[in-house]
């Protein structure tokens, strides 16, 4: 199946930057999200109750229609592992705060499954709409149930991932004792318009995904039963992007792919739930510009979930 | 009344999260839904929200609100009479 679009907020300048993958900085303790002008994409009276995990998605969603040229998605799908949090906070320090009726629209907004249904609200579409929440394979599993969607009856699936940081995170990790800077929390999303029909806009080719939850078996053996049932071994692969949250260490990943090279992505997208998606983009972008034929998507931010996805060039 | 009308002005803006909206832009006499002010139902919800927690007016029958929440006018005369 063929990537025919591809967006992406982040702490990086990504969005609508075809470039922006040789732009890269690592970030540091000032790094902040790099957000669009989202009223160029979302009517003032919706916007302003949404919060930035909503803003964020509507607005690669419609840059992934725009990109693509298809208006009406046959299905839409969200993975996110932590949801709407902003408005989670303000609905629970009503609940604790105030007196008599609490205020309706934190509430309503702080369910997982607000950011597929606000899409789907935008883009007037009532197709297949559903949220997949996993923890740090939340991504992965949206992109399965894309997999299915497109090996059943479906066309074009518009597919996509986001996280939204609050300031009750940082505390929190400064608790757990994180480094803010080696452990920045980070907000960001990724969508992704996957089709079965090749156009013009197309950029990649999605092959498969996979993930194990509360995995007891060597990373190495599960990465080589998923290569093989797509017919490959590692050195089919010409570059692995991986993220960590320092768990697994950098050599144990090398040591596991060998002479493959692997790229970490956390220092570029920080830390979020999903940032394996915002993996997928970068690894769409460096396929589109022909600097590698397949790449493998290697997601072990929690070090007990393991989340695989492979990627190959439209020539490959 | 006038500070009454100030007031509720002021907490629209600041319950509906109307970003762009100063307390000058509305109109005693403005209708809050469909044109003028374009609030819709989630606003609605919060309205009587405000009503309830801030003036202790508890609305019973839903079809009053279609009159009440009309116009600041409508809203300041209503809390006037009823306000606890």
């Amino acid at each position: 199946m063929y990537i025919n679009a591809c967006s992406t907020i982040s702490h990086q300048n990504s969005f609508q930057n075809e470039n922006w993958i040789n732009e890269l900085v690592p970030l540091d303790i000032k790094s902040e999200l790099i957000t669009p002008d989202y009223k160029e994409f979302i009517a003032p009276a919706a916007l302003r109750r949404m919060s930035k995990i909503i803003r964020m998605s509507l607005a690669c969603s419609k840059d992934c229609i725009q990109q693509s040229g298809t208006e009406t998605p046959d299905a839409i799908i969200v993975g996110t592992g932590l949801g709407c949090l902003a408005d989670t906070e303000k609905f629970l320090n009503n609940t604790l705060t105030l007196t008599g009726l609490i205020p309706p629209t934190s509430f309503i907004q702080s369910t997982h499954n607000t950011i597929a249904g606000q899409i789907s609200l935008e883009l007037k579409n009532h197709n297949y709409n559903i949220t997949h929440t996993q923890n740090s394979l939340s991504f992965e599993h949206a992109l399965i149930d894309a997999i299915l969607c497109l090996n059943e009856e479906d066309s074009n699936v518009l597919v996509g991932a986001a996280d939204e940081a609050i300031p009750l995170l940082d505390e929190l990790a400064k608790q757990f004792g994180l480094d803010e800077i080696t452990h920045k929390l980070t907000s960001g999303a990724s969508f992704f318009m996957l089709s079965n029909n090749k156009t013009e806009a197309s950029k990649a080719q999605l092959v498969d995904s996979y993930t194990v939850g509360l995995n007891n078996s060597s990373p190495g053996d599960i990465i080589d039963d998923f290569l093989k049932r797509n017919g490959l071994t590692i050195g089919d692969i010409d570059n692995v992007l991986s993220n960590t949250f320092g768990t697994v260490s950098e050599f144990e990943i090398m040591d596991t792919f060998n002479a493959t090279p692997v790229k970490p992505i956390d220092e570029c997208s920080g830390y979020y739930f999903t940032n394996s998606a915002f993996g997928m983009h970068l690894g769409v972008e460096m396929l589109a510009q022909n600097s590698s034929k397949r790449i493998l998507l290697y997601n072990t931010l929690n070090n007990s979930n393991i989340g695989l996805t492979l990627l190959q060039s439209l020539e490959a | 009344m006038e500070n009454l009308k100030r007031e509720l002005k002021e907490q629209i803006i600041e319950r509906l999260n109307l970003e762009d909206v100063n307390v000058e832009d509305i109109a005693d006499d403005m209708p809050l839904f469909g044109g003028g002010l374009g609030l819709d139902s989630i606003d609605a919800l919060e309205l009587i929200v405000l009503l309830e927690n801030d003036y202790g007016i508890e609305l019973t029958n839903p079809e009053e609100g279609k009159e009440i929440f009309q116009t600041v006018n409508s809203m300041s005369d209503f809390i006037s009479r009823n306000r606890k």
